[in-house]
């Protein structure tokens, strides 16, 4: 109980000593605006309808106590009052303060002071014409909805009788530096601010003063500034109807130019990965890429696919590394250039059948050993050299193919662009016999494991390769064109191998 | 003929009844908005002023009673309305016979002109007054028999009474006047 008690004395001790702090500041604030606006001595002013206080400063030159100083007053008619004055100390300076409870308005009242019975200053005033108020509290601002527009309200200062007496002043400029405008009202607590910036943060304060015909006074401090924003502007329906036409439009566009280059820009940011899937049917999706099974269950002999007959495929060729009887009349470069291997293979046509698979290897070495001359062909570079190695007849199913491709580059990717490459024959090229094929004779036959040596002769196919063939290039000559004549013998019977073209597919 | 006469007697009597209309009269409109006492007293204040430039034929004959302006908060809250009336009333006939000595001691035509409208307006508020419900005022036989007066012998005393008077105790009345505050609740 005792503790409560104190609890409660120590706060309304804390409460009192804030109210009194609050009036201090007010007091000093008031005090320090009179003396800036007030040139008479004693400065005077009124807070109340009851409340009024006079004040003056001391000279350094003449500092005395304050019992010094006497104050005394008296309204008109009536005897004269002294008053109890104090000292105050101002910024190094002192003041000294009559202050009163209890006023009469509305008549004269007559201030005299005087130091050591001297008379100092004399003054005539109405206390209410000297009324100086507390800046009106709870400034509220608002946009209310409008744009370009605030609307300011405040509380009036709680006195008495003078609700139509007051005069208030709205100060409002944007923040950030804008010019500051200022408007009165009358007899009014809230104003309508017009005319303003959209989207644009205005500090608001307001100001009291008594209109001067009952009451008057001196303007009372600003309040604090309120900062609000005002609404944003409202688009402009004309530009936000051509934006979004614009827009359309560019979009009708983007969307066109995307659909015309599609391809082009599908190839360029998601290149295809070449498969040979579609080219060994089956080998992926029933074989899972198992050569060896694919060719196993692939049907019997060696077939065609359709994709060989493309023109735009490019085929690996076949170099003839052996040929009998018509190796003289082959006037292709690469039967040129392999002319005296081949006149070494047919003055050794014998032999051949003697090592078929030892002079092959040799042959193949020869060539590799070789570094082609820049005007050779570029078939030349990319020729595969194909040998067959089974140790079984070609005629059975079971037969393996292994290529020996050149060592230089995988070509076959590039036979097609260069075909279209080549300025000798540019457009077109006919190639035929490239798909050669050397037939075995009863001459030679292969011995040992390993090899079957096919041996093929023009059939007298001749397949245009190249997708730009035209028909004007018949005339020119075509360097890889291997014209065979038809001679084959009449036994042989070409024995086609399963040539897959292997191509670049872009 | 004696018939025709009467009627036209009769007839003639109607219209200048009806001409006349010696009825009851309405009663007044509360004029409750003190801008009309701020005009007042903004023309006693011109008044003043005038008065205070003035040199020659403004000075008042004889000393005049005049009421008291001073008004302490606490204690005028603490009469009644009753009492606050009578406080008014009996100012503002004070005021009237001051106004009238003054009208006739002053020669000076501007001045004359703004003690004319002085009277005017004083004369007024008690129109207002009566529109206000307040009940007219009957004043006594001497001016000594009133309390809270007192005398000044200077116009210019005389002119500063009348408009502390109206800005004082004159307009408190008017702005607690319960026909008023019936009017706006």
């Amino acid at each position: 109980m005792t503790c409560e008690h104190l609890r409660r004395v120590l706060l309304l001790c804390v409460a009192i000593c804030a109210v009194r702090a609050a009036s201090v500041a007010g007091l000093d604030r008031k005090v320090s605006l009179l003396l800036e606006k007030e040139p008479t001595n004693p400065k005077c002013f009124a807070q109340s309808l009851t409340d009024f206080t006079c004040f003056w400063e001391d000279d350094e030159e003449r500092t005395g106590s304050v019992d010094q100083y006497t104050f005394t007053y008296s309204y008109q008619n009536e005897n004269s009052s002294r008053c109890r004055l104090r000292a105050e100390p101002a910024g190094g300076r002192r003041l000294f303060l009559c202050h009163l409870n209890r006023t009469k308005m509305f008549v004269q009242m007559f201030v005299h002071i005087s130091r050591d019975g001297k008379p100092v200053y004399n003054r005539s005033l109405l206390i209410d014409q000297l009324f100086l108020l507390d800046p009106p509290a709870n400034v509220t601002v608002s946009s209310a909805g409008q744009r370009c527009q605030l609307h300011a309200r405040w509380l009036p200062p709680p006195i008495k009788y003078m609700d139509d007496s007051l005069m208030y002043q709205v100060s409002y400029a944007a923040a950030g530096g804008g010019a500051e405008q200022v408007e009165t009202v009358l007899a009014s607590t809230e104003l309508r601010l017009r005319g303003l910036q959209p989207g644009t943060t205005y500090g608001v304060r307001v100001r009291v003063k008594l209109d001067g015909i009952t009451y008057g006074g001196f303007w009372s401090a600003w309040s604090e500034p309120v900062l609000t924003e005002t609404l944003p502007a409202e688009p402009n329906p004309l530009i936000i109807s051509l934006t979004l036409i614009i827009s359309l439009i560019l979009i009708v566009l983007s969307l066109s130019v995307f659909l015309s280059h599609r391809r082009f820009l599908q190839k360029k940011i998601w290149p295809t990965i070449p498969t040979p899937d579609n080219k060994f049917h089956g080998l992926f999706s029933v074989h899972g890429g198992d050569f060896k099974e694919w060719l196993r269950q692939s049907s019997g002999g060696l077939w065609l696919t359709p994709a060989f007959c493309y023109s735009e495929e490019c085929p690996f060729p076949l170099e003839v590394l052996s040929e009998l009887s018509v190796c003289p009349t082959l006037p292709s470069p690469k039967a040129s250039r392999a002319s005296d291997g081949r006149e070494q293979d047919c003055g050794a046509a014998e032999d051949w059948g003697a090592a078929p698979r030892d002079r092959l290897m040799n042959r193949l070495r020869a060539l590799h050993q070789h570094e082609p001359s820049p005007q050779s062909s570029l078939l030349e570079s990319k020729d595969a050299y194909v040998t067959l190695c089974s140790g079984q007849h070609p005629a059975e199913k079971a037969l393996t193919l292994e290529v020996l491709l050149a060592p230089r580059k995988a070509a076959l990717s590039e036979c097609h662009s260069d075909l279209g490459s080549v300025p000798q024959s540019s457009g077109s090229g006919r190639l035929s016999s490239q798909s050669s094929f050397e037939y075995p004779t009863h001459s030679w036959m292969p011995k040992g494991p390993g090899y079957i040596y096919m041996a093929g002769a023009d059939s007298g196919v001749s397949m245009d390769y190249s997708p730009m063939s035209r028909a004007d290039d018949t005339g020119k000559v075509v360097l890889y064109a291997n014209d065979y004549k038809n001679d084959m013998p009449a036994f042989s019977r070409p024995v086609l191998t399963r040539q897959n073209s292997i191509h670049d597919d872009g | 003929m004696l018939q025709k006469t009467a009627r036209g007697l009769l007839v003639l009597l109607f219209i200048v009844l009806e001409w006349t209309r010696p009825g009851l009269p309405s009663p007044l409109r509360p004029i409750c908005d003190l801008r009309v006492l701020n005009h007042f007293i903004k023309e006693a204040r011109d008044t003043e002023v005038a008065m205070n430039s003035c040199r020659e034929g403004c000075s008042l004959s004889e000393s005049v009673t005049v009421p008291e302006t001073k008004v302490d908060f606490d204690v005028w809250e603490k009469k009644n309305s009753l009492e606050q009336v009578q406080e008014v009333q009996s100012g503002l006939w004070l005021l009237q016979q001051a106004f009238g000595l003054l009208q006739s001691s002053v020669t000076n035509s501007e001045l004359h002109s703004h003690i004319e409208n002085s009277i005017r307006n004083l004369l007024s508020i008690n129109v207002v007054m009566r529109s206000l419900n307040i009940q007219e005022y009957t004043p006594p036989a001497s001016a000594a028999e009133l309390e809270g007066t007192w005398m000044v012998s200077s116009a210019a005393e005389l002119l500063q009474v009348h408009v502390n008077f109206l800005r004082g105790k004159v307009r408190l009345l008017l702005l607690d006047a319960q026909a008023c505050q019936q009017d706006v609740s």
